[in-house]
């Protein structure tokens, strides 16, 4: 146990773990304040154009507004730190049940949208740097370009008229949990994760095309080539291994971008994702799902950061956790 | 040595993008282009698209028009508006008013039932009336009038009121956030989640962000339903909403892009009805502030205003132009056409009242984006009297504090679900109406909507609010706008549906043709 807790990853990982803990207190410190300062009214919201300030006054104190602010920040933090996050203004529902019902639709969207992401932009970066200068590099500079400039709105239309339309393939929209209709799931899952995963892919392949050019290009790699390695080898041992460490960086970017909820495909593709709730909750000054959902979606940066600098020191051993 | 080393590495590199290419073709083999999305357990169930998800389930403490599309099919109310939106025995089978107008006394339909069984009493009806009157809920002000509701027994129910009310039916039975709810189902906290009502269907599933699901209450008082249940599912998009239609993966949705009206009209695979609502639109000028606050100038721009541009570029055509607020076609209307656009008009009053040059903060939100497109064209239709319209556009909860606190020159908005005239004219024009942000008064609007109120003459009552509307109008404490339209589209498999200009969404009454979807 006591070399258990003395290994270097381990140590990392519990350090991180604890410097995640006070980012998230500065977030929801921030957040609350923020909130508190925008104009909007949830009661006003929540009691719609046609009241009595009787009933203002009434669903002012159930929500506990009518206290002042510091007060209320001391009772939603003693209540968060044990798991309480407090209930929606709009329906009473737990925000911890709230958020957790949102998590596996947007979870799985980031996951294959994030691989569909790789799958494409791997290759094509790596052929694009390898051919630089070659119709073939031009062709995916061309793509790439294309698919940055896109609107993602604009692509999920198109997928849905082509796949879903007119060859009738899969369907428009909706999703279905993974862990009761795993067909479903996969059929409802395609033409989102493509919109996200190709605008994903157009931006990582250009990472990738430069990190490969830049690895390729230094002496290390000429000197395994004058070594008389075999071409294959060099390619995937010295430059793309190397070239890896600067594309872990965006791809988690890139993915805890979208576990943080990609709202104009969700809406597209009427998705039920963490981006449209927190869209919803803001709309509605929702307060305590607001900062249920920051705090969730600012913990999940930290993870993917987490395990990306994990992932660093697997890629090349140079690096260390520190 | 370069070409093979690359060579080689794209072949590797490319085994991914073969397997993707792999998975989607597998995908779209298994699927079979069909309403497959649904297990069996709901086979024989129509599937409605509405815009966006209900807030809560609790019809009286939600304002929102998605949960109501929702509630419509799981709540009763007393007595509920038939297709003229005239009121029809629901819950309550009759009803009789006292001699001097202050004691309704309703008899309760026998064997009622709540979806979980328990049968409906006088006692429920007391309590969901006496829920909303106790806990203020914003339903409150349909109660004004009342001074007590009790159970007389098991089936009678007895309001009394403070003075006659010759709307009280609209007030209890026109909108579905007067519903009869069950104790037990307020008292659990269930009910915003899991309600339990007595209507034709029952609350089944809730899949947070995606859809709900109600199943067909077979032992309804009304007869049973033509469908095993109903599946409303949340589609934002409209153009998504219209591909799902038609590629038959849902029945029916109001989730309709009005630009696409036109072409749908022509299209045999979807059935279509544009049907006009009594919802409103209009313009209010602050009152409070100079030189909106002068008759003659708020005359200028109702003048200046150009509304068939107006229902144009915010509706493609389908709302209705009306220079007041109660629509052609229904009961309360009013004939009104005071004010074509005429600039020279316009010009003059303003010189009357000796404005030359005006700035005008126009209110508007983007969460209603008809209110930032009129914006626009208004802006355009005051530029040539010397007012320069700075349109501001804010998210809605800004745009309901600056209304409240009065921080505008002019704001656009519309109003929805009204039935009674009493609910188009009190609250927003009587000089203590609750919803007056534009701080009209007029002693002579006053006295005729406290007047309307009170009298039970159906004749006379009708010539008060024409009076009352014409004068609203000629002192401009709204420029009406338009009627808008409620817009549905459901596929031919789906009959007995009626679009209602109300915009209660009815299930009970549809059928779907089996095998026909596409």
């Amino acid at each position: 146990m006591r070399r258990l807790l003395t290994h270097p990853v381990l140590r990392f990982v519990l350090r991180r773990l604890a410097y995640s803990a006070v980012v998230l207190f500065g977030v929801l410190v921030a957040v609350f304040t923020l909130m508190h300062l925008v104009p909007g009214d949830p009661v006003r919201i929540a009691l719609g154009t046609r009241y009595t300030p009787e009933a203002y006054a009434a669903l002012r104190a159930a929500s506990g507004l009518d206290e002042p602010l510091p007060t209320q920040f001391v009772h939603y933090v003693s209540a968060a730190v044990t798991g309480d996050l407090g209930v929606s203004f709009r329906n009473g529902d737990p925000v911890t049940v709230v958020l957790l019902e949102r998590l596996p639709a947007t979870v799985s969207l980031a996951a294959v949208g994030i691989l569909i992401a790789l799958a494409i932009a791997l290759p094509a970066g790596i052929l694009s740097a390898l051919r630089a200068g070659r119709p073939s590099d031009a062709l995916i500079r061309v793509a790439s370009q294309f698919g940055v400039s896109v609107p993602d709105f604009w692509l999920g239309i198109l997928l849905i008229a082509v796949f879903a339309s007119t060859l009738g393939w899969l369907p428009t929209s909706g999703y279905r949990p993974l862990t009761e209709d795993p067909a479903g799931w996969l059929r409802h899952i395609v033409l989102p994760a493509l919109t996200v995963g190709l605008v994903a892919a157009a931006i990582l392949t250009r990472y990738v095309r430069s990190a490969v050019l830049e690895v390729a290009a230094s002496g290390f790699v000429r000197t395994a080539r004058s070594k008389g390695l075999p071409p294959r080898v060099v390619t995937v041992r010295h430059i793309v291994r190397n070239a890896l460490v600067p594309v872990l960086t965006i791809t988690g970017i890139q993915l805890a971008t979208i576990l943080s909820g990609v709202i104009v495909v969700e809406v597209v593709f009427a998705w039920p994702g963490l981006g449209r709730l927190v869209y919803h909750a803001v709309a509605a000054r929702d307060y305590p799902v607001i900062q249920g959902a920051v705090l969730l979606i600012g913990a999940l940066f930290l993870l993917v950061n987490l395990i990306v600098d994990v992932l660093y020191a697997v890629i090349d051993p140079r690096i260390r956790l520190s | 040595m370069r070409t093979r080393a690359s060579a080689a590495g794209a072949g590797a590199a490319l085994a991914p993008v073969a397997l993707l290419m792999v998975l989607v073709v597998l995908v779209a083999g298994c699927s079979t282009g069909q309403r497959v999305s649904l297990g069996g357990d709901r086979a024989g169930y129509l599937i409605a698209a509405i815009a966006g998800e209900p807030d809560q389930l609790d019809p009286h403490k939600t304002t929102a028009y998605f949960s109501f599309e929702v509630l419509e099919n799981v709540f009763d109310t007393l007595v509920a508006p038939d297709a003229n939106l005239e009121m029809r025995p629901a819950l309550a089978e009759s009803w009789t008013v006292s001699p001097d107008q202050l004691t309704w006394t309703f008899r309760l339909r026998s064997g009622v039932t709540f979806h979980d069984g328990s049968p409906l009493t006088a006692e429920d009806v007391v309590y969901s009336y006496r829920r909303i009157i106790d806990e203020r809920l914003a339903t409150a002000d349909r109660f004004s009038a009342v001074a007590d509701v009790r159970a007389a027994d098991a089936r009678t129910v007895v309001i009394r009121v403070h003075r006659p009310t010759p709307n009280l039916l609209t007030n209890i039975g026109g909108y579905k956030g007067m519903a009869i709810v069950s104790r037990r189902n307020v008292e659990s906290g269930q009910i915003a989640t899991h309600p339990i009502g007595t209507g034709p269907f029952a609350f089944a599933d809730r899949a947070s962000g995606d859809s709900i699901t109600l199943r067909a209450n077979a032992a309804y008082w009304g007869g049973r339903p033509g469908v095993a249940g109903v599946v409303f599912r949340f589609i934002p998009e409209p153009s998504t909403a219209l591909s799902a239609l038609q590629a038959g993966e849902i029945d029916w949705t109001d989730s309709v892009p009005p630009q696409r009206v036109a072409q749908l009209r022509n299209d045999d695979s979807v059935r279509l009805a544009v049907t006009a609502s009594n919802d409103y639109w209009y313009l209010a000028l602050n009152n409070a502030r100079r030189p909106w606050s002068d008759v003659r100038v708020r005359q200028a721009i109702a003048y200046a205003v150009d509304r068939d541009a107006i229902v144009q570029v915010t509706s493609y055509g389908t709302a209705e132009a009306n220079q007041l607020a109660i629509p052609h076609g229904n009961p309360g209307f009013t004939d009104y056409h005071r004010y074509h656009r005429d600039l020279g008009t316009a010009r003059e009053l303003l010189a009357q009242a000796g404005v030359e040059r005006a700035e005008l903060d126009m209110l508007v939100t983007a969460d209603y984006p008809e209110t930032v497109t009129a914006a626009q064209v208004i802006a355009d239709n005051l530029a040539p009297l010397g007012i320069t319209v700075r349109i501001r556009t804010v998210d809605f909860a800004t745009w309901l504090d600056e209304q409240n606190t009065g921080n505008f020159d002019m704001l656009m908005m519309g109003w929805l679900g009204n039935i009674d005239p009493d609910d188009f004219y009190y609250a927003q024009h009587h000089t203590n109406g609750t919803s007056n942000a534009q701080r009209f008064s007029d002693p002579q609007v006053d006295r005729l909507l406290d007047a309307g109120r009170v009298e039970m003459n159906h004749q006379a009552r009708r010539r008060i609010y024409a009076e009352a509307a014409t004068r609203i109008a000629d002192q401009v404490s709204y420029v009406f706008l338009y009627n808008s339209a409620v817009i549905q589209a459901w596929s031919p498999a789906l009959t007995g549906f009626e679009s209602r200009r109300d915009g209660a969404v009815r299930f009970r009454t549809a059928t779907l043709a089996h095998g026909s979807a596409p």
